[in-house]
């Protein structure tokens, strides 16, 4: 349980005659108990970030503070990784082959020279937590994906670190068993007050885990938030696309509407603002089709006349793809109740409070 | 029968001939060796190499084991022997795997380090003892340990503990660098990652490794006969060598001494062998399969 402060931390690699600025002068600090989310695309030094907390990295220049003591200088790792009392799960889990899922959990707390009593009790507690007890006396090669994590989750929290690190924690799942590895995931740091940080370039891991989220392009945070604040309100295209689906289409901006085809979209804006032409930002959640013209749903405006292209299904949800009906190459993706037929015309719906304006550059206005 | 199934019957039964040529050639020479050393000291000088004793006579291993005047038996040599060879195996091969160990680590700190340390020992492993004769022995001497048990497996680290460390090494990358930050992590030392994580998993590589360098120290010839020149000292190897003298060769001594020298390393081979090639294979391929 402890506060990560972090400063001007900057991590170049060199290779032969490039630098590549993995960590580019990055501050901000995560506080004690706090679940901090790094989303961002892959290469962009998001687990470059978890390693220099984890003190696997020597920063290039910066510092990292565990509370107020000062772990990591330039140049220079002050406290190592062994004495960091920091828990890492790595993307492949990282466990010892050979040894018994008792003994992977129970390393940590036999390299801190516990009891023989001590250590059996507290391996058996948490095998119990994480439901594990039955496969004790098993190798990890003989487990399913979903115990070799949970296997790497218990002898991570065994050991009651200071600080929890996940590196992709769930991309080696199945779809499946991604939803109830978050939830626990989630419920054990907050149980815990467990100060953690996730790293993932899957929005929905995000999402479900962290208080707060920072999105990590190019080594610098581009926006650091609430997930939902930027999930509505991405400060950049990029953001948009990195935090979820969504539709991006270019638009010509005639009064206060954005123009796509024969679909006029209002916008909070004014044309002065804005230029004459914007990228229109709208997630397939925000939207929907309906059939029929509706009197008038509340909080949703009719922009125009659409028609169907292609119907699937996925993870719970219809996913349909849709043109507006004057330009075919055009597309977009709504999320619909039920399936509806290739060919169907409908009326596309657009949450009014969820229009995301962004300047031809990418950049948020409204 | 058409052309094909014609062509393809003799290209096989010539490499089944190819193969008998080559099984020959090689089981001659043990051949030899094994049915002279039962013959007679005047049949093995005026019989063919290749013919079987029209007697079985067991007086050269007699002689060979318990000695005839001037020459020593070569029990106690046998005995020296593996008592001096099996813990000098086992220690290089366990010192050269720490040494690999380090290697892989420091890779990643300074990488300079880790090149240069690994030169020297390429250097080391395949320079030719007979350069170092003099200095080794001078060495020896000075540390008091010539002429002794000690000066020995002295002598023998200095050429196979380098040697131990290269084959360790191709075996060390099986190690994933993950699993190592893991340890670090979980509050592992170095010492408690070789023996706990490191040494587990390359302990396919190790055995191969072992196994090698037991059958090289077995019959490394020269070490011995620089170190331990005194007859009461002398190992299997040199002690063997017994029968070939200036004047005479006393063929059927040398043959039976030939099969007792060989007779354990065949005996390891026979039962270890598979793990030897299963190394060697998997040295081929990237040490990852092992």
């Amino acid at each position: 349980m402890v506060a990560i402060r972090v400063e001007n931390l900057t991590k170049y690699f060199r290779k032969g005659k490039n630098v590549i600025k993995a960590v580019d002068h990055v501050t901000f600090r995560v506080s004690d108990g706090v679940a901090f989310g790094i989303l961002g695309p892959s290469g962009h030094g998001k687990t470059t970030f978890l390693r220099l907390i984890a003190g696997l990295e020597v920063p290039t220049d910066g510092y990292i503070y565990f509370d107020d003591e000062l772990v990591s200088a330039p140049n220079r790792v002050v406290v190592e990784p062994e004495r960091r009392n920091v828990a890492m799960v790595f993307q492949n889990w990282a466990l010892y082959p050979n040894m018994t899922v008792y003994d992977n959990i129970a390393f940590p707390l036999k390299m801190a020279k516990m009891s023989k009593h001590e250590i059996d009790k507290r391996v058996r507690e948490i095998a119990e937590e994480l439901e594990l007890t039955h496969v004790l006396n098993h190798y990890p090669k003989e487990l399913s994906g979903g115990q070799q994590q949970r296997t790497a989750l218990a002898r991570a929290l065994v050991k009651n670190p200071k600080v929890l690190l996940l590196d992709e924690p769930f991309s080696n799942l199945d779809a499946a068993l991604r939803d109830s590895a978050r939830a626990l995931v989630r419920r054990i740091q907050r149980e815990r007050k467990l100060t953690t940080i996730i790293v993932s370039h899957d929005p929905a891991d995000i999402f479900s885990i962290a208080d707060i989220a920072g999105v990590i392009i190019d080594g610098k945070f581009a926006q650091v938030g609430n997930p939902s604040d930027i999930y509505s309100k991405p400060a950049t295209t990029i953001i948009a696309a990195l935090s979820g689906d969504v539709n991006l289409m270019s638009a010509k901006v005639i009064e206060e509407n954005a123009v796509i085809a024969n679909l006029k979209i209002p916008l909070p804006v004014s044309e002065k603002e804005v230029g004459d032409e914007a990228i229109v930002g709208i997630r397939p959640d925000e939207m929907k089709l309906l059939i029929e013209m509706a009197q008038g749903i509340q909080g949703f405006v009719n922009v125009g006349k659409v028609k169907v292209k292609v119907s699937s299904y996925s993870l719970g949800v219809f996913r349909v793809v849709i043109s507006p009906v004057t330009d075919e190459s055009i597309e977009l993706v709504v999320v619909s109740d039920e399936p509806i037929q290739p060919g169907t015309e409908a009326y596309l719906y657009v949450r009014k409070d969820r229009i995301k304006v962004f300047a031809k550059d990418g950049r948020l206005i409204a | 029968m058409n052309s094909r199934y014609v062509i393809k019957a003799i290209k096989y039964a010539l490499l089944q001939l190819v193969v008998a040529i080559f099984i020959i050639m090689w089981l001659a020479p043990l051949y030899a060796m094994l049915i002279g050393g039962f013959k007679t000291n005047m049949a093995a000088a005026s019989t063919p190499i290749f013919m079987p004793p029209s007697q079985i006579s067991t007086e050269a291993y007699y002689f060979d084991w318990f000695g005839f005047g001037t020459l020593i038996g070569l029990e106690y040599p046998m005995m020296r022997q593996l008592l001096i060879t099996v813990p000098v195996a086992l220690t290089s091969v366990i010192l050269g795997s720490m040494g690999a160990y380090y290697f892989y680590v420091e890779m990643e700190r300074r990488p300079w380090v880790s090149n240069f340390g690994f030169s020297i020992i390429s250097l080391a492993a395949f320079l030719p003892a007979q350069t170092l004769t003099i200095p080794i022995i001078k060495l020896t001497s000075s540390l008091g340990i010539y002429q002794t048990y000690w000066g020995l497996a002295f002598a023998y680290f200095v050429f196979y503990l380098p040697m131990s460390a290269l084959l360790m090494s191709m075996f060390l990358p099986v190690v994933p660098k993950y699993l190592l930050e893991s340890a670090r992590l979980d509050g592992a030392r170095d010492w408690a990652t070789f023996w706990h994580v490191v040494f587990p998993i390359v302990l396919p590589g190790f055995l191969s490794t072992l196994i090698f360098v037991f059958l090289m120290v077995w019959q490394d010839f020269f070490i011995p006969l620089i170190i331990a020149t005194k007859p009461s000292l002398y190992m299997l190897p040199v002690a063997a060598r017994q029968y070939v003298g200036g004047y005479a060769i006393l063929y059927n001594r040398s043959f039976a001494a030939g099969v007792i020298t060989s007779a354990i390393p065949l005996v390891i081979f026979a039962f270890l062998g598979r793990y030897f090639i299963r190394g060697l294979a998997a040295l081929g391929g990237g040490a990852k399969g092992v």
